[in-house]
Order: C-alpha cells, then structure tokens, then sequence
C-alpha cells in the first residue's frame, strides 16, 4: 500500500478547472517534488490532499484510508501535515505558541515538551526567540518556524509548498538541509512543491511535473533537470495545439 | 458632593458594561466573522430568565430567587446555552456563507428571539428586584457612589482579567486566538473548527450573562426592548475598537461609557435629550478617521 | 445567434415593464374582489414594494447591507407631514415648526416630492461620509445613522412631537397611489441598475480591489446609488404616513427595518425581481398570519395566534431562507422577455 495516493483528482473554483485527472502514488519515506509553471496546480493538488480545498472528482487516500470529504483537522489526525505557501505562521501568537497549536491532536504528551526541545535544538534562532511574536521573525525564521510547527503534530507524512519563495538563497539551501535531515531522523514522506527545477535536481528525489492541471512528467529530478520535457512544460505548447 | 469622581465611576461602570457587551461581540467576530446581532438579545434572554413568565408588571422571582452562589454559576449557563444553541441551530448551518448573510440572519435571529420573549412575558416593562441592597451608596474619595458601581467595575476588571488568561493560559484559549487569525491554517493543524467557535459561542453567552446580572441590579427593571440598545453601542465599541480586537472592544467600550457621561454631564440642558444621537456622530467620526478602528492593526484591509 | 445589443436593451427593459405588469394584477385583483380592508392591506404593501425597490437600488447595487433606510423613510413621513398640515394643528401640536413650515399648506403631490428630496438631501450629506467606509463597518455606520435620526425624531418635541403620535393627515394613500409611486419607483430601479452607474457599481460589487484599480470610482457611484434610493424611501415615508393618518418615530426603527431586510433577502438581494418578489410573498405571509392572531373561528373554538408569532414566524422563514437559498427565492435572477435572438 502507498503512503499517499492520487487517483484522478480534480479540483475546480467554480468554473475554473484548477487539476483535472491526477494521479501519481508515493511510497512511505519517498521524497517527491511537485514541479511546473505558475497557474499549473501545484498549489491546489496540495491543499486538495490536506483538505482546504474540496475535490470535484476522484479519490485521495492516505494509508488506504480515503480523505476526500475529511475536514482538515481530521485530515491532520491521520499524520499528515501542511507547510504552506507564504508560511502562514500566527504572527500574533509567539514562536512557542506556534509550535504548540499542532499538539493538540497527540495522544503522547510526554514527548511533546522534547519534541519542542528538539524543535529548538534543530533552529537555535527560535529557541532565543520563543517568547517573541512570531511576526517579529525574518522571512527564513517564519519558514523554519512554520517547519517546526508542521512537525509538532508528529506527522508520518508532510507537504511543504513552495519553501523557497522570497528567501535569499543561502537561506534555502539551509532550509533544504534541514528538510532533508529530518526526512533521515525521522522516516518522513516529504512532498515538495518547488518551481525550481535546477533545485529539486540538486537536492534529489523525485519529480511529478503538472502542466495545465496535468500530470505531463514523473520520475527522477536529476534526470528531469537535463531533458526536454521539462522546457516542454514550461514553454512548450499543449500537445493538441501542434500540427504533427 | 464631589463631581469628578463621581463622573469617574459613572463613566467606569457604565464603560465595564459596554466593554463587556463588547467582548462577546469580538470574540465571535474574531473567530467566525460573523457580525452577531442577536448579542443583545442574549442579554435580554438572561434577564427574563430571572423571572417567572407573566405579563404582570412586577415581576415575580423564578432564578432570581436563588442565592447568589447558585444563581451566577446557573445563570452564566444560561447564556451560554442559548448562544451556542444559536450556533448550533442557525451559523453552523452557515459555515460558507458571506459575512454579510451571517450578519443578516443574526438579525433575524435576534428579532426572533425577542419577539419570543415578548409573546412569553408581553411587551409590558417589569420592575424587577436582584440585590437592592447594592446600590445603597457608600463614600469614597469625597463622592458618594452606589456600592454597586464598584462592583461594577471590579465585575469588569475580574472578568477581562479571566478571559485574558483563559485565552493565555488554556489550550481552548490558544486554539480560540490562532483560528481568530488564520482559521485554515488552525485547522490543517488539528485545531477543531466546531470546538474553538462553540467555545467562542460559550464565553461569548456567558458574557451576555454578566452584563444581563449588572443590568438588572442596576436598573431594576426588565424591558423586552433592552437588548437593542446596549447591542447597539457594544457594536459601535467593538467597530471603534478595531473588528474582531478584543483588548480594542475592552478600551472602545470604557471610551463610549466616558464619552457618554461627559455629554451627560456637559451637554446644555435642552440638547441632552439628544445625545445619544451625538454620541452616534461622534462615532461615525471616529469611524471616517480611523476606518479599521482606533486600535487596529493592519491585518483587515483586503491584500492585493 | 446572439441577441443584438439592441436586442439585449429591450429584453432588460421588459423586466419593470412585467414587474409593474404584476404589481397591477396584484392591485386590480384586490380592488375587485377585496374588501376595504383587503385595499389597506394592498396600499400597505405597495408602499412596501416603493421602500424595499428604493432600498434595493442602493443595497443590490453597490452590495453594502444598509440598515439606515428607515431613517431616511422617517425623514420623508415627517416632511409630508410639516408640509400638508393644516397651520392651526401645527401652530398646536408642533410649535416650534420654522415659520415657512408651520404655514405650509401645500398639495399631497409636490410636498411627496419634496419629502423625496429632502430625503435624497440628507442621503448626500450622511452617504458623504457613511460611504467613505467599507463593507461591514458601513453597514454599522448606516446603523448609527438609523439610531440618530431615531433619537433626533423621538426627542425633538417641537418640531416632530417626540414620542406622542403626529395625527390627522390627510389619508390619501389608497393603493392607486401607491400603485403609481410603485410603478414609477420600479422603473427608476431599473433605469438606475442599466444606466453607466448603476453597471460601474455592480462590476465592482464582487472585488472592491479590483474595482479600485480599474479606476471605477465606486466611492462617487455609492453615493448617486444612496441618493436616488433615499428619495424614494423618503416618498415611501410620506405615502406611509398619509396611508394610516399617524406618525410615531417608532414606526421608522427595528421594526420596519427588519421586515424590510426580510423582504430583501428573501425574494433576493441580487435581483430587482427579487425586491418585488420579496415585498408580494412576505405581505401576503404577513396578512395570513395577522389574521390568524385575530382568530380564526373553527367550529365553536376559536384559533388565535399570540401576538408576536408574526415576527417570529418571519425570522424563522429568513434565516430558512438565508440557509437553503442564500440567493433568495429569484437566485438573483430577473423575470424578462427574451426578445429576438436564441
């Protein structure tokens, strides 16, 4: 059994298709980047897996349990968690406040406290700043924050979208380091929604490529990054609309 | 008699009332945006439920005639029991509404439940007698204040405190003030959506509750009509203080009970009639000056 | 194909020309078969048709709930009244009248007309400043609004007689007039919804950003929306008073702002058919269940119901409506002819 599966997914804001017929699996501790240009559904394929968004058709199961339907705090019990584009950290509420808001679904509080510990031996910067409002921090804090906080559900299975947008670029090299060096400690599943193809190629794993609401490619990032189909994706024109 | 003290606790008391009407319009605002116009009549709602339903025009005692320590307890109950039976019955059907919708039918729901109200006990105004012996006066710093004023206002400043470290100190609390900020991303977190805004809806009551007790006391007199009044200008402090900020309702509320006895007290004989309608302008005003509220921060205008 | 642009012009103009259709049914139905207190009623709910249509143009126009339009409903019922007196009961009941009012001794028509405008006056100078905010905190603003013109009114002795009722106009507001004023205030509904303005108002209604940046200045179309809908809520005010004979400041607050709200909302915001749909069904609701608390005589026992379960029963079909069909009851729809054109 998959650790997540896609089957025919499609999501529409009204009338607006946003992803028509998705589908791909991941297995449990695979690395997966989600690639393609704006407007493709990147976004909407990961707020469709976490339940912010509904699907208009097709099946979406973690675990062989079905999501489709699930609110997203039922979703978030069944371990998996969501980063999400822009960071979305409470910037009301302090940093250890953050962190704390995802504990509310564990059934091992014992370890919470460590895991904070852990959370801030991982990102020193939060641990001086716990008593900080949380929109105090930088643009790469809030992203190290909103990580922390997404790992505070004690999850088997997260999505981060998009982790690198507005951040410097020594800052994203760190904050894939770190990304990667949890999936190690912890057998994470990650899947990564990332424009940057030369990126995911650098860090590794593999690659769904979405076009148009479309699944137009799916396999190794490193071996992505050299063909055609990825300048395909990105400036290519739609199959049907080249004469043959 | 001493003038300034005694405007000071006017104004003190009467704020406390007004901010605490105030908070439960911000709590429920801040974590469901709904504009929630049947507050008032969680007010009203409180009060009749001291007294046994006639259409007599003194009102005989039904929970009023129960000793204090059983009739707070029970009666903060009951209007938390109505406003999360509001929730249950009306908003929570409501989940994907617009605001707007919300705030309508909040309408309708605040006129339904009055007009229960007045189908049950008449339109008729009650006198109604909880703890006379509150407001005889007592002297303190050259002015003789009704005891009841400083219960009043050490009501308010328990009841702030409370709700300030209910939402510091308690996980309810912390769920409750992350939905009020980005109630999605609460939820992709676990947070329950039905729980925080029952929650809500519960301290919102009980709130309604309190205000009810010192209406009451103060007053003596239970009016069907109660309600839309003190709604009305809690709304006012909780737009003053910035949607859905609830130390803005708090302070908005203490700054209507001021600006109010001040005009009270320094308006001309002949316009005193009038001034509630100065004290609306003056809000208008603050609204055209300060359009997010006086307390805002920059989270409420629509991004681009 | 297509209907022509001409084409489209005509199909949207058949929808106050069938709306008005109706509206005379309505009334010739009732004046033939009704009695006289069927004709009450009919001239009760035709003004309501000229105050929620009035209320519509602003509200369904520029999407801003109003809760003021009652005050602007009592500033034209007292403005007839200063107006049509007799100077005698005037000099007596509202003493401190300006001379040029306390002699005022003019025709029904012109003083409807004037207390339209002076309605449509005060609409400028409030919606001058209420306007400048947006979305709810206007909504509340237009609630303060309400409250002051509610204590001005109820606390002005000499002038509008405070609290004690204001008697002895002259009722003519029997439902031909008030049929005429509906019609006409119909027909401005749908002049205003189809002309430049009333179009600006409605494309930016959905995204007050977007609006801003296409340089549609929603804040000048707000207040041309506010305007034209006040005067005909201020003729409605007048229609209202010369329609029972007695004024009362308590008969422009909650109340009627409520029922009328209901209105709106149940026949559908989005739709002058919806105005006109919402006034016929909850007028008709409201007539059957005044007359079920009169008591209705089954057999020997007779059925009342308490007073209040009007309201009651009301809110209840509001909220019921607001869940299962928040568009109203016309979807925001209009009832139009298509003509020409597939």
């Amino acid at each position: 059994m998959s650790k997540l599966g896609v089957y025919d997914v499609a999501v529409r804001y009204g009338k607006v298709p946003a992803l028509s017929d998705v589908s791909f699996s991941v297995e449990e501790g695979e690395r997966v980047f989600i690639s393609g240009p704006n407007g493709a559904g990147k976004s909407s394929l990961l707020k469709a897996i976490c339940g912010a968004v509904p699907t208009s058709h097709g099946r979406i199961e973690v675990d062989g349990d079905v999501l489709n339907g699930r609110s997203p705090e039922a979703i978030a019990r069944l371990g998996l968690t969501m980063v999400p584009e822009g960071r979305e950290i409470f910037g009301t509420l302090t940093v250890e406040e953050n962190l704390r808001v995802g504990t509310g679904i564990r059934r091992d509080k014992s370890a919470i406290e460590t895991d904070i510990d852990e959370v801030y031996q991982n990102f020193s910067i939060l641990g001086e700043r716990r008593h900080a409002n949380a929109g105090a921090l930088s643009g790469g804090q809030q992203q190290m924050l909103a990580i922390g906080r997404g790992l505070m559900t004690n999850p088997k299975l997260m999505l981060v979208d998009e982790p690198s947008l507005g951040l410097a670029p020594n800052i994203v090299d760190q904050v894939y380091e770190t990304l990667v060096n949890l999936q190690k400690d912890r057998g994470l599943t990650l899947i990564i929604v990332e424009q940057s193809s030369a990126r995911a190629a650098r860090v590794g794993g593999r690659m769904v490529l979405l076009r148009g609401g479309n699944v137009v490619g799916d396999g190794d990032a490193a071996k992505f990054a050299e063909s055609d189909l990825l300048k395909e994706a990105y400036f290519g024109q739609d199959k049907s609309e080249v004469p043959s | 008699m001493n003038a300034i003290p005694q405007l000071f606790f006017d104004a003190m008391s009467l704020g406390g009332i007004y901010a605490m009407a105030a908070l439960g319009i911000a709590l429920i605002f801040g974590v469901m945006k709904l504009v929630n116009f049947a507050h008032g009549e969680y007010i009203a709602f409180c009060v009749f439920a001291l007294i046994v339903p006639s259409t007599d025009a003194v009102a005989v005692m039904f929970l009023g005639k129960a000793p204090a320590f059983v009739l707070i307890p029970t009666l903060l109950c009951v209007g938390a029991l109505v406003a999360v039976g509001s929730e249950f019955f009306v908003f929570r059907h409501m989940r994907k509404a617009t605001p707007v919708a919300m705030m309508i039918s909040s309408f309708a729901l605040g006129f339904v439940i009055q007009n229960t109200l007045l189908l049950i006990y008449s339109s008729r105004p009650k006198a109604i007698s909880l703890w006379p012996e509150l407001n005889m006066p007592i002297d303190l710093i050259g002015a003789s204040i009704p005891l009841l004023q400083i219960i009043v206002i050490l009501t308010t400043l328990i009841v702030v405190v409370t709700l300030a470290l209910l939402l510091k100190k308690t996980r309810i609390g912390l769920e409750m003030r992350a939905a009020a900020e980005n109630f999605t991303m609460a939820r992709l977190l676990g947070v329950r959506a039905n729980v925080v805004i029952t929650g809500a809806f519960a301290l919102s009551g009980a709130l309604a509750a309190a205000v009810a007790l010192i209406m009451v006391t103060q007053t003596g007199v239970a009016d069907v009509r109660m309600g839309g009044q003190i709604m009305l200008v809690a709304f006012i402090a909780t737009v003053i203080g910035g949607l859905g900020s609830l130390p803005g309702a708090v302070a908005a509320g203490f700054l209507i009970g001021a600006a109010s006895v001040i005009l009270q007290g320094f308006l001309p004989l002949e316009a005193r009639p009038f001034r509630d309608a100065f004290l609306y302008t003056l809000v208008i005003v603050s609204l055209l000056l300060r359009p997010d509220g006086l307390f805002a921060s920059n989270s409420t205008k629509p991004r681009v | 194909m297509a209907q022509t642009h001409k084409q489209k012009r005509l199909s949207a103009w058949s929808t106050p020309v069938l709306l008005i259709a109706i509206l005379l049914v309505f009334t010739v139905l009732i004046t033939v078969f009704g009695d006289k207190s069927l004709a009450r009623m009919a001239a009760q709910t035709l003004i309501r048709v000229t105050f929620v249509v009035g209320l519509w143009i602003f509200v369904g126009n520029s999407g801003v709930v109003s809760f003021g339009h009652a005050g602007y409903m009592a500033i034209g019922a007292y403005c007839s009244a200063w107006l049509t007196l007799k100077p005698q009961m005037k000099g007596l009941f509202l003493p401190d009248l300006w001379p040029f009012l306390a002699n005022a001794e003019w025709h029904v028509f012109p003083a409807a007309v004037a207390s339209g405008l002076l309605a449509a006056f005060v609409a400028l100078l409030s919606g001058a400043a209420i306007l400048r905010l947006s979305g709810i905190a206007a909504s509340i603003a237009t609630f303060a609004f309400l409250a002051i013109i509610y204590t001005v009114y109820s606390s002005w002795e000499g002038v509008t007689g405070a609290t004690s009722s204001v008697v002895g106009l002259a009722r003519y507001s029997d439902q031909w007039v008030t049929f005429g004023w509906a019609s006409v205030t119909v027909l401005a509904a749908a002049w205003y919804a189809n002309s430049s303005s009333g179009l600006a108002l409605r494309a930016s209604r959905e995204d007050e950003v977007a609006a801003d940046a296409s340089g549609i200045n929603m804040y000048r179309h707000r207040l041309i929306s506010l305007v034209v809908s006040a005067f005909f809520t201020g003729v409605a005010g007048a229609l209202f008073g010369h329609s029972l004979g007695v004024l009362n400041p308590s008969s422009f607050y909650l109340g009627v702002t409520f029922i009328t709200l209901a209105m709106l909302v149940v026949g559908g915001i989005g739709s002058l058919t919806g105005a006109v749909t919402g006034v016929l069904v909850l007028s008709i609701i409201i007539e059957a269940l005044v007359r079920m608390e009169r008591g209705m005589e089954i057999g020997e026992t007779t059925l009342a119901l308490p007073t209040g379960a009007q309201e009651i029963i009301i809110g209840i079909i509001m909220i019921l409506v607001l869940i299962l069909r928040p568009a109203g009851l016309t979807g925001g729809r209009e009832l139009r002819l298509r003509i020409g054109g597939r």
